[in-house]
């Protein structure tokens, strides 16, 4: 598992160190560093907290999402 | 209401078909593209149903649904091989939840097994990766953790249960949108 997290647009508000269950993140100077991404099993509520949208993860299982509805995004892609 | 509307309802739900009681269908009608809305439906109805449920009966949703799920899963495996080995089980289990749940056995970096002994207790950590629950808790905006997660902890208890003939226990560590950390407790 690879994480990058984004240092220019990290704010440093630390909600993914607190959220993480398995202590994948640290806080370094004020900038979310990934200390131990091999801990991370890809839950990807960091993606969901993260206010600056500063992570990415590479090598990731992306899980079904069947709760997305097909007719919202047709109409999504005719306005975006 | 027209009756011209009516003729046209009524056209609408007759065919040439013939259909013998001794027929069987020899595959999923309709195509499963065309099942979306069904599908939709039907998570949009158990998130209600969950819904109603917790505010009726509070914290004993919980019990409910946990207890629906345990018989489920004790019902599911009774077909299935019996076996004292815990990872034999679980690879049973993960073949009878295929296309409902997706899990995998995980351990931090810092353990060397997958079976863990830590403060009197002996774990296995499970990642949960593609669930039904966690669909329909999000195509209703509910939070996860709650009732409708108790019947997947139910399930797997009950069929961990029936393979191998040890009282077992899950919790969860952790949820996430793509994936959810449970811990399996082995009695």
């Amino acid at each position: 598992m690879e994480i990058h997290v984004d240092k220019d647009a990290c704010v440093g508000c630390g909600l993914c160190v607190k959220d993480c269950p398995m202590h994948v993140y640290e806080l370094q100077n004020s900038v979310s560093v990934a200390v131990r991404p091999n801990n991370c099993m890809g839950c990807l509520s960091c993606h969901e907290i993260c206010p600056a949208q500063a992570l990415e993860h590479r090598g990731i299982y992306a899980a079904r999402r069947h709760y997305i509805d097909i007719k919202v995004c047709e109409m999504l892609r005719k306005v975006v | 209401m027209s009756a011209g509307y009516i003729d046209e309802l009524h056209e609408a739900f007759q065919s040439d078909l013939v259909y013998r009681s001794e027929d069987i269908p020899l595959e999923c009608s309709p195509r499963p593209k065309e099942m979306e809305q069904t599908l939709h439906g039907v998570m949009k109805l158990n998130g209600l149903i969950i819904r109603s449920l917790e505010e009726i009966a509070g914290r004993g949703a919980n019990a409910v649904t946990y207890r629906a799920g345990k018989k489920f899963g004790h019902e599911v495996a009774k077909y299935f091989q019996k076996r004292e080995d815990v990872e034999g089980a679980l690879h049973e289990l993960s073949d009878l939840l295929r296309g409902q749940y997706s899990f995998e056995v995980w351990k931090p970096e810092d353990k060397e097994t997958f079976i863990i002994e830590e403060n009197g207790e002996t774990f296995i950590y499970l990642v949960f990766h593609d669930c039904i629950v966690r669909q329909t808790l999000r195509r209703n905006g509910l939070d996860q953790g709650g009732p409708l997660c108790q019947t997947l902890f139910g399930y797997v208890v009950g069929a961990i249960e029936e393979i191998t003939g040890r009282k077992a226990k899950l919790e969860i560590v952790h949820t996430g949108p793509n994936a959810c950390l449970k811990k399996l407790v082995l009695k």
